[in-house]
């Protein structure tokens, strides 16, 4: 197929693994869905330590739970992502441990205190969230599939956190003021994670004309917005004075980009950013550590029958 | 017999039920707690999901455990977030740190806690308590997959070939079983021998701790052997009678409060959000279980 | 050999499970899945597994999703304030469905 005919065909859940795609498509598309495979794990590595920091026991299965899940999630991407023929879920977990990979920009702070978690659990899954569902009409088949899965699971994960917050929000003075100011922190960052606008975006022109994205970074910044400024309000958060955000007649927002550190965005985007340099390589110390264990499963791997696996497609 | 009214209980049935169902809960607990550890950690995604399963389901079984000993006027507060860890009574097995990327550590750490397992709640089956039989069920049709899982990978590590001279799955296993076997030990190790001996006369559980540490062992050292890992204890072909004494215990045996150091390490851990937010009592969720 | 069969209705669906066939190899199990299962059913795609290729685990093998309380892994155990966002109430709908169903089960 060439690229023109991906273009007039693409529609929601128009490509599958029989098609004969071009490389074009097939890269773009693996680049968005590792990108997206790599959040969930770099999400998850943030969020475990508060597994073990969780006040109760209730809170700690739901946190073990949604990190269980967010590992999932990535099972899920890896293979769709996979499936385009451009790299394997071996490669991308190896690129994600040197550096090479990418993913969202909050993963790359670090998360030192409780009252961070909603900051992610709510509003950074809340607009992921956001984003995924608008991605069960990608046109890539299996990403789609995958989504209709992470969005199942997705509700509880972000109810979870508003439930946090909801805890935090009515608990002590001392509980209130700690998370006003974890979310004066976080909101920046939180905006900032539908990148910048159109205009600036990269990817958005090709990735959009193949059917891969369905709304802009515009579209789905001015989403979050609406929904998720009157849920902040109505636990009692003030929204930062930084960035401005102008509400205009038509309801959508602007945002001041000039109010956001870009420099920081873009060294993030780099993998350059100090946090989350240490993140990536706690990560990948920990995979290292395993190595061995995967080489003696694999050195073993049969099928049900005994006779050795078929090479891949 | 009064435990199905835990009003009516005197100060000696308390004080069995007490130390017998805490010891069930703080083993659970704590090992959830060490496999947590192991999440976004874990050699591939699936066993990510896998072991993060188990450490759920322990959490779970940890959850019920203490809820039985709400009955007597124990709560989560006093009994996890409030309690000094001198009074935790898991086994040392459940404490020790992982050194990291030591699946061999977890795996057989499992199995061990695992088997024990299976015993210890056939002998509680048909307890006086009927919460206590209540609730056997539910949490053994759990374990049986975590002992499966456990054997499955012992099974596969046994048989490990290394590549380029490293330390192979077999040998990292042999290792394990050397550090951990000691403290496998103490799970069946006494928390006050008087109490001991009211838990099998009022008839909360209905074999001694030695006959299930036996039985413990004329399960799990067989199957060791068969894979080939050889166990630190001589065993006489004649007289397969086999007695655990002081000399293969550990210093530190958890059921009569003493621990290793790493065990104030996590028990700092695990109460700091608690603290630091000067909690006075642990959010639920879920609903009380019934 | 016997080889099973998936369908697939229409592009972006899902593959499903629809009957088997007798054949010697995959291109001859091909060949007959598509006049055996796709000449009546709208049919864009279909998948032939040799049978001896699948594994089953199942309710007797193993309680799925466990037998003590896990709904702290379900939406519908939080209490939240004001509107939710639609694809949240979505996610929790399923939930809900899904619970429904594992009870009935």
């Amino acid at each position: 197929m060439d690229l023109d005919t991906v273009k007039e065909r693409a529609g929601p859940r128009e490509f599958s693994p029989a098609d004969d795609l071009p490389e074009e498509y097939r890269e773009a598309a693996t680049r968005m869905i590792e990108f997206h495979a790599n959040s969930e794990i770099m999400g998850a590595y943030l969020e475990r330590p508060f597994i073990r920091h969780a006040p109760s026991i209730d809170r700690k299965l739901a946190f073990s739970a949604k990190v269980q899940d967010e590992i999932g999630h990535g099972q899920l991407l890896y293979r769709a992502a996979e499936s385009l023929g451009i790299k394997t879920r071996e490669e991308m977990l190896d690129d994600l441990a040197n550096g090479d990979g990418k993913f969202l920009n909050c993963f790359h702070y670090p998360m030192d205190s409780w009252v961070e978690t909603p900051m992610i659990a709510f509003f950074v899954d809340g607009a992921a969230m956001r984003r995924q569902a608008t991605l069960r009409r990608t046109s890539w088949e299996p990403y789609a599939h995958a989504m209709d899965k992470v969005c199942f699971e997705e509700g509880f994960h972000v109810k979870h956190g508003e439930d946090i917050l909801r805890t935090l929000m009515t608990g002590s003075r001392k509980e209130q003021k700690l998370t006003q100011a974890a979310f004066e922190t976080w909101w920046p960052r939180i905006i900032q994670f539908f990148g910048p606008t159109d205009d600036q975006s990269t990817h958005h022109d090709f990735a959009a004309a193949v059917g891969l994205k369905q709304k802009s970074n515009d579209e789905l910044r001015n989403a979050f917005l609406d929904q998720y400024i009157p849920k902040a309000r109505k636990y009692g958060l003030e929204i930062p004075d930084e960035p401005r955000i102008r509400e205009r007649d038509d309801g959508t927002y602007e945002v001041v980009e000039d109010d956001l550190d870009w420099d920081e965005f873009f060294a993030i985007a780099k993998n350059e950013y100090e946090p989350g340099v240490g993140q990536i390589e706690g990560r990948r110390a920990a995979q290292e550590a395993v190595e061995w264990v995967r080489e003696t499963i694999d050195d073993d791997a049969t099928t049900a029958d005994g006779h050795a696996p078929q090479a891949a497609d | 017999m009064a435990f199905d009214d835990p009003d009516t209980l005197e100060g000696r049935e308390r004080r069995a039920l007490e130390t017998l169902v805490t010891r069930l809960a703080d083993d659970q607990f704590v090992l959830a707690e060490r496999y947590t550890e192991w999440q976004v950690r874990a050699p591939t995604l699936e066993s990510d999901l896998a072991l993060a399963n188990n450490a759920q389901d322990e959490l779970g079984h940890a959850r019920l455990w203490y809820d039985v000993l709400e009955d007597i006027g124990l709560d989560e507060q006093d009994l996890v977030y409030e309690r000094d860890p001198d009074d935790f009574r898991h086994s040392t097995l459940v404490e020790r740190p992982f050194e990291e990327g030591d699946w061999a550590d977890v795996v057989l750490r499992s199995y061990f806690y695992d088997a024990a397992e299976a015993v210890r709640l056939a002998a509680l089956e048909d307890s006086a308590h009927p919460k206590i039989a209540d609730r056997v069920g539910k949490i053994r049709s759990e374990e049986e997959y975590h002992l499966e899982h456990a054997q499955n990978w012992l099974e596969r590590l046994a048989d490990g070939e290394s590549e380029g001279g490293d330390e192979d799955g077999h040998e990292r296993l042999q290792n394990a079983l050397d550090r951990l076997f000691p403290h496998a030990l103490t799970l069946f190790e006494p928390v006050d021998p008087e109490r001991e001996a009211d838990i099998v006369e009022l008839g909360l559980r209905d074999a001694t701790l030695e006959e299930l540490g036996e039985e413990w062992l004329s399960i799990v050292l067989p199957y060791l052997e068969s894979l080939g890992l050889v166990v630190p204890v001589d065993i006489d072909e004649d007289d397969p009678e086999f007695t655990v004494t002081d000399d293969l215990l550990p210093d530190e045996r958890g059921r009569d409060g003493t621990h290793t150091d790493a065990w104030y390490d996590l028990y700092d851990e695990f109460t700091h959000t608690y603290r630091e937010l000067e909690r006075s009592e642990p959010t639920k969720l879920m609903d009380t279980p019934q | 050999m016997i080889w099973e069969v998936f369908r697939q209705e229409e592009s972006g669906e899902y593959h499903t499970h629809c009957g088997n066939v007798h054949a010697p190899d995959r291109e001859m199990a091909k060949q007959f899945a598509a006049i055996q299962h796709g000449r009546r059913k709208p049919t864009n795609s279909l998948w032939v597994v040799p049978k001896a290729e699948v594994g089953e685990i199942d309710a007797d093998d193993v309680a799925f999703g466990g037998t003590t309380d896990k709904s702290y892994r379900w939406a519908t155990t939080y209490r939240t304030t004001g509107e939710d966002a639609r694809e949240v109430v979505e996610s929790e709908d399923e939930q809900a469905t899904a619970e429904q169903q594992r009870g009935d089960a």
